[in-house]
């Protein structure tokens, strides 16, 4: 089946199978910095935005974005760029493999919240998982850019 | 492992997906669609409801009915059901993973689900809630939970009473992600007691002696009662005997903070 959607606000067009989910579709067509990891919608690595709210894109069947917006960290190159030099600053970086969900899982709560406060911050990244950092330097890196970006 | 499925449909109307998912027996319903892949199984057609507008959370004077297709992360955010028993119905949906697995799950598919370790039924069962399934049924949340088979319908509304009182809710959790080991919701609403445990690791039930013994105020009784009077026992991660000790703790606990 054909599934339209705007990916970074370029509309698109792909082949895709009815049962396939949003993740596969994307990395078999060139979308690579979106990393699956567990694979059960449980560690956040494929973190993706769709209509500007933060999904899970193995969890999201493809079919269900036909029309919408689909947002990956290519789309928020710039403010990714700066998170990551936050992230390195405190040492929140090993392998990176989570970092691209933690860019747009912090884009989607600057968006959502103005002034979050640090329990609506481990709130909203709870979902994404590290096994290198321990997640305080991560929280530490997000505070400070989150102060930064205002 | 993986959801397989040979066709996916995009229903225009309930009448329209409720014909489909009669053509064949292989077709589903779709809700979020975390858990289906998660089954495995093999579908025929995936049926879709996204653009029926079950999305939506509205009021009245004595009703709150959220669309079966609403979220559980604008489920958890709305004004509507945060106004609910001092916000704690929101705040046992808000223990559910991250919020980018809430935005994609959905109510109806938490409810339909039936799961033992679901925070969101046991979060609902002590309230009054009734379950519209098209194309003509009705039936509590509790009858829902309790019914055994395949429901012949689709969830079309989850229908809350508005009541006065005071909620409390505690999932008992290894780390932040993790599936409940066990899960209480205490209400009590327009003077009553109503105690609901989850992931025992059976499917949320009531606890109705207890509740009874709750009413006459013997709190230390009523969680005595609770922890007999459901069926608890040995998971993986938890024993039965902690699940019990659990059990007399946070039921003691809620009574006496939702009768405060």
């Amino acid at each position: 089946m054909k599934l339209r959607f705007y990916l970074n606000n370029v509309e698109v067009e792909y082949e895709i199978q009815p049962d396939e989910y949003l993740a596969q579709v994307l990395r078999r067509n060139g979308v690579l910095s979106i990393r699956i990891g567990c694979d059960e919608s449980a560690c956040g690595s494929c973190t993706v935005l769709v209509d500007d709210k933060p999904v899970l894109s193995c969890g999201l069947l493809a079919a269900k974005v036909e029309g919408k917006h689909v947002t990956t960290v290519e789309g928020i190159q710039e403010e990714a760029n700066r998170l990551a030099d936050y992230f390195g600053d405190e040492g929140a970086d090993q392998c990176s493999f989570c970092s691209v969900g933690f860019a747009l899982i912090v884009h989607a709560l600057r968006k959502e919240y103005k002034n979050p406060t640090d329990e609506q911050i481990k709130d909203y990244i709870v979902g994404n998982i590290c096994r290198c950092t321990g997640y305080q330097s991560q929280f530490k890196a997000i505070k400070a850019y989150l102060k930064e970006a205002k | 492992m993986s959801l397989r499925a040979k066709e996916y449909y995009r229903a225009s109307s309930l009448e329209d997906a409720y014909n489909k998912l009669k053509e064949n027996p292989k077709n589903v319903i779709v809700g979020g669609g975390l858990w289906l892949k998660k089954t495995g199984l093999e579908y025929h057609t995936i049926i879709d409801l996204s653009n029926l507008g079950l999305d939506q959370i509205k009021e009245d004077k004595d009703f709150i009915y959220v669309g079966s297709m609403v979220s559980l992360r604008d489920f958890e955010n709305s004004p509507i059901i945060n106004k609910l028993f001092n916000g704690v119905i929101a705040f046992g949906v808000r223990e559910v993973m991250g919020p980018a697995f809430r935005n994609i799950a959905t109510i109806g598919g938490s409810v339909y689900g039936r799961f033992p370790f679901s925070d969101v039924i046991a979060a609902l069962l002590p309230l009054d809630v009734k379950v519209k399934l098209y194309p003509n049924q009705e039936m509590s949340l509790n009858d829902l939970v309790n019914y055994r088979g395949k429901l012949d319908g689709i969830i079309e509304q989850i229908i809350i009473r508005k009541e006065e009182g005071k909620a409390f809710f505690k999932k008992v959790k290894t780390t932040a992600l993790d599936f409940p080991m066990i899960n209480f919701s205490i209400v009590n609403r327009s003077g009553k007691n109503y105690i609901a445990i989850g992931s025992r690791p059976g499917v949320a039930a009531l606890a109705y002696k207890a509740m009874e013994e709750a009413d006459k105020g013997n709190y230390e009784k009523a969680a005595e009662i609770a922890s007999q009077e459901l069926q608890f026992l040995d998971s993986s991660n938890i024993s039965k005997e902690y699940r019990i000790d659990l059990t007399k703790v946070y039921v003691l606990r809620g009574l006496k903070e939702v009768n405060e």
